[in-house]
């Protein structure tokens, strides 16, 4: 009788335990929508010499710790948009990363994130301008159309986006099938 | 005599030259670290704010494989906020000296986690 009843406990334990590991890796386990495989095709494009970093992107601390190349071997210009320059640079153990650089007004920023996070989102940058509005700027994986804000779409082409005056603290990025939610913060 | 005199003078002017290329930052940039290999809390903040300096670089670095949200950002003496810049992982914003300010950098995600350094360069 005892015996009965630790081979009934043993089998509910069982039971539990592999509902639990069904539900994390056949039913997702995670609500967050996914796009794409994670890969970003203007990375393979032919190169051109547009594509090359600024050379005072390359002095910088960030590059040497976070490009897989000191020279940022492999990247590529995403965007041009007046004096807004986005690229793509193939980063250090898996990780992807988008700079921008804007000429007039002599700034420039980088985001470096696993590229794991393209599945479920964007690697993006924020920047507060002085109306307290901000510039988006996007690097999203193959399969990602659009980015949205406040009920403002822009196409994404090249794999990236730029989203100027942006108020709210979230934008969306989407394919013609799926929709995925991404928190600026602040 | 004289060639050996001028010798001697050559090798010291490139040692100088040499000594002054190597101790001298690049374009007279001053580098400082202000958080260096701790656990950060989310919304936890890091700080430089000993000296007010004309910044022109902030940066927070979790290390390989972050994907975690980030913001690096800079304040005046006064309380004015400027270069706020939120990212996915690492993160640099580099910009002119426009203004006298403090560096601060924050893990925005929700958990803590190890960032490697935040630093700030003018």
């Amino acid at each position: 009788m005892k015996r009965q009843r630790i081979q009934f406990a043993a089998a509910l334990l069982l039971a539990a335990a592999t509902a639990g590991l069904l539900s994390q890796l056949v039913l997702g386990g995670n609500d967050k929508v996914k796009i794409g495989n994670g890969s970003v095709s203007a990375l393979a494009r032919a190169a051109a010499a547009t594509d090359a970093l600024p050379e005072s992107v390359l002095t910088y601390p960030f590059a040497a710790r976070n490009f897989a190349s000191k020279r940022g071997e492999g990247s590529r210009l995403l965007h041009l948009e007046g004096t807004l320059r986005l690229y793509a640079v193939p980063g250090k153990e898996g990780m992807l990363c988008l700079i921008e650089v804007d000429d007039a007004a002599a700034t420039s920023g980088g985001a470096c994130a696993d590229r794991h996070i393209l599945l479920t989102g964007s690697i993006f940058m924020a920047d507060r301008q002085e109306d307290g509005s901000r510039l988006v700027v996007g690097l999203v994986g193959d399969g990602h159309t659009y980015a949205e804000a406040e009920g403002r779409r822009v196409p994404v082409e090249s794999n990236a986006f730029v989203l100027r005056g942006v108020a709210g603290s979230s934008v969306s990025v989407g394919s013609p099938t799926a929709a995925q939610t991404i928190d600026l913060g602040g | 005599m004289q060639l050996r005199i001028r010798r001697g003078r050559a090798a010291a002017v490139a040692v100088v030259a040499g000594l002054a290329l190597g101790l001298i930052p690049t374009a007279g940039a001053t580098s400082y670290i202000y958080w260096w290999q701790r656990n950060m809390t989310p919304n936890g903040v890091g700080y430089d704010r000993v000296t007010a300096h004309n910044h022109s670089y902030n940066e927070l670095y979790f290390g390989p494989n972050a994907g975690w949200s980030s913001e690096v950002w800079e304040v005046t003496p006064a309380g004015y906020r400027h270069f706020d810049k939120w990212c996915t992982g690492n993160c640099f914003n580099a910009h002119p000296r426009y203004y006298l300010t403090y560096s601060y950098c924050s893990n925005r995600d929700g958990s803590t986690h190890f960032v490697y350094d935040c630093l700030d360069q003018w």
